[in-house]
Order: C-alpha cells, then sequence, then structure tokens
C-alpha cells in the first residue's frame, strides 16, 4: 500500500475493506469446544451407563472433566501467543469463561453439601414410609449444572454471531427445566446431548471452518 | 456544506491503520504489515506519525527473544476517526 493523498471514496473504500480485513481477528480454533464437548459427553453418558447396568468404575469418572483443565491452559497459552492481534471483546470472552468455570466448581460444591445433608434424611423417609420411589437430591443437581452451561455459550454464540452456538445454549437450558421432571439417569443423557449440541458439534465447524481459512492463507 | 478532513487521516496508509486499529483493541506490527499489504519502512514511518498526533500508542517487548511491537489506537483516535468519517460523509452523496 503506498503513501497517497485520497478521494473521498476511495477513503470510505479503504475504512470499509479494513474493518473487514480486522473481523479475521476473531477466527475460534475450535479445540476449546471440542475438548469440553467430547468430555462432558463422555463424563455423561459413563454416568448414565452407570446408573442404568448398576455397575461402578474403580474411579470417578468426572475427574476426566478436571483433568481436562490442564491441556486447556496449554491450548489457551497457545492460541494466546499465535494471536497477532487482540479483539476488543476478547477479555471480556476471557472472564465469561472463568467466570463459567468457577460457578461450575461452586455449584458442584453446593450440591455435594446439599446431597450430603439431604440424601441421608430421604433415605431414611424410605425406609421409615416403606416407598421404594423416593427421589435423591441428585435428580436436582444436574438442572443447576446445565442452567450455568447454557450463559457463556449463548453470550459466547452471540458475541461471534454463531447461531448454532446460540441454539445450544438454549438446549441447555430446556434440558435444565426438563431434567427437573426427570430421573438422574435421563438428566445425564441430556447433559450428554447438551453438550454435544452446545460444544462438540458448533466447535467442530469452527474448527472445519479455521482449517479451511488457514488453508486459503497458505 | 463540505467539512474539513483531518491531513494526518487523509491518506492512504494512514487511514488503513486507523480503520485496522479501530476495528482491535491492539494488534501487532506483523498483522497491521499483512492487513495493510505495506512494506515495513513505509508502515513504520506512517505508524511514527499517527503516534505524534497522538492517535495511537506504540508499546516495544520481546516475545521469545525477538522484538515485539504492538499498536493500540488512543482515546483522541478514536475521536479523530469518528470526526474524520462524519466529515467523509459531506462529501458523498446521500
Amino acid at each position: 500500500m503506498e503513501e497517497k493523498q485520497l478521494s473521498e471514496k476511495e477513503s470510505m473504500f479503504i475504512i470499509q475493506q479494513m474493518i473487514n480485513r480486522a473481523k479475521d481477528v476473531f477466527v475460534d480454533t475450535g479445540i476449546g469446544p471440542i475438548l469440553w464437548g467430547v468430555v462432558i459427553t463422555i463424563c455423561s453418558l459413563v454416568q448414565f451407563l452407570q446408573i442404568h447396568f448398576d455397575f461402578r468404575l474403580p474411579f470417578d469418572i468426572w475427574l476426566l472433566a478436571l483433568f481436562a483443565i490442564i491441556p486447556q491452559i496449554f491450548i489457551s497459552i497457545k492460541e494466546r501467543r499465535e494471536r497477532k492481534a487482540k479483539g476488543w471483546d476478547q477479555d471480556i470472552m476471557g472472564y465469561v469463561w472463568i467466570c463459567f468455570g468457577v460457578g461450575i466448581f461452586v455449584v458442584n460444591f453446593i450440591n455435594n453439601v446439599a446431597a450430603y445433608q439431604l440424601n441421608p434424611l430421604l433415605s431414611e423417609y424410605s425406609k421409615l414410609a416403606g416407598k421404594t420411589d423416593v427421589i435423591n437430591f441428585w435428580t436436582f443437581g444436574t438442572c443447576y449444572l446445565l442452567l450455568i452451561f447454557g450463559y457463556p455459550t449463548i453470550v459466547t454464540g452471540a458475541s461471534r454471531k454463531f447461531k448454532l452456538m446460540i441454539f445450544g445454549g438454549i438446549f441447555c437450558w430446556i434440558s435444565a427445566i426438563i431434567s427437573a421432571f426427570t430421573v438422574a439417569k435421563i438428566d445425564f443423557l441430556l447433559m450428554a446431548l447438551s453438550a454435544t449440541l452446545a460444544w462438540l458439534i458448533p466447535g467442530i465447524i469452527l474448527r472445519r471452518n479455521y482449517l479451511l481459512q488457514k488453508e486459503q492463507h497458505v | 456544506m463540505f467539512k474539513e478532513l483531518d491531513p494526518i487521516l487523509h491518506s492512504q496508509l494512514r487511514l488503513a491503520v486507523m480503520s485496522l486499529l479501530i476495528g482491535v483493541k491492539e494488534a501487532e506490527f506483523t498483522f497491521i504489515k499483512e492487513k495493510t499489504g505495506s512494506t515495513a519502512g513505509n508502515l513504520s514511518v506512517q505508524i511514527s506519525k499517527l503516534k505524534e498526533a497522538g492517535y495511537v500508542d506504540v508499546t516495544k517487548q520481546f516475545k521469545d527473544n525477538y522484538p515485539l511491537t504492538i499498536c493500540k489506537i488512543t482515546p483522541k483516535g478514536v475521536a479523530s476517526f469518528e470526526t474524520y468519517v462524519k466529515a467523509l460523509q459531506t462529501y458523498l452523496p446521500k
């Protein structure tokens, strides 16, 4: 690009052209959504199978979600290093997902405390009343998690103008409502479906678009 | 009535740099060079002029032992860019 005086039309053209080129900054590699989509879907499905076939793994399958934080940290560092420009909403989106992580931890903590206090009472009541269909606290535990899944997904989808992700987030909220009326086993199926729709499928699409764009630039 | 156009912005490369920086929070020199298709020397001169005018902030860092120049539009730069676009609109047919 040469340094020269411009006509007004040329000025307008340059402004539009550069603003469009700046949009390339927001390209998502899709690895993060794929990672979390796969991890949460697997954990939920294994949990469903454990309840359905009445077996227990020698370890808690949800530890997988805890360990997934490690590759996520490396992915975030790598993406940050490779990025040559920073978008206006990048910091905000970072905070949104940190709040999500903290929110999940807090809800899980509260759920565990509530389950520890309430489940023995419910079990006692079940024995005294001679009822076998008394609910367990965990029947409601997934509702709150699904509700939290929805928030950052919708915000990210809206920020990236990615309708499929917005739809995935809304599906998480619908699942949260449905799971209030279903048994824990079905709740985990809903969670698997929500993670697939909110993160895994959008992540695969983002990844495909990213690779296509990368190919065009080579 | 036609408004006067800011001479700092009314030049091809400087306007391209400002238009690019208005869309991002900050950008590396190499990113601006790649998007504007300019030469490093020319871009460096034009960025210096924008910096002198107080329209951009330039910070120099090191990344993997290589120098890294980061450019960021200033509030004064944003205001000037907005004024420039408004003035430009008076020249264009409605």
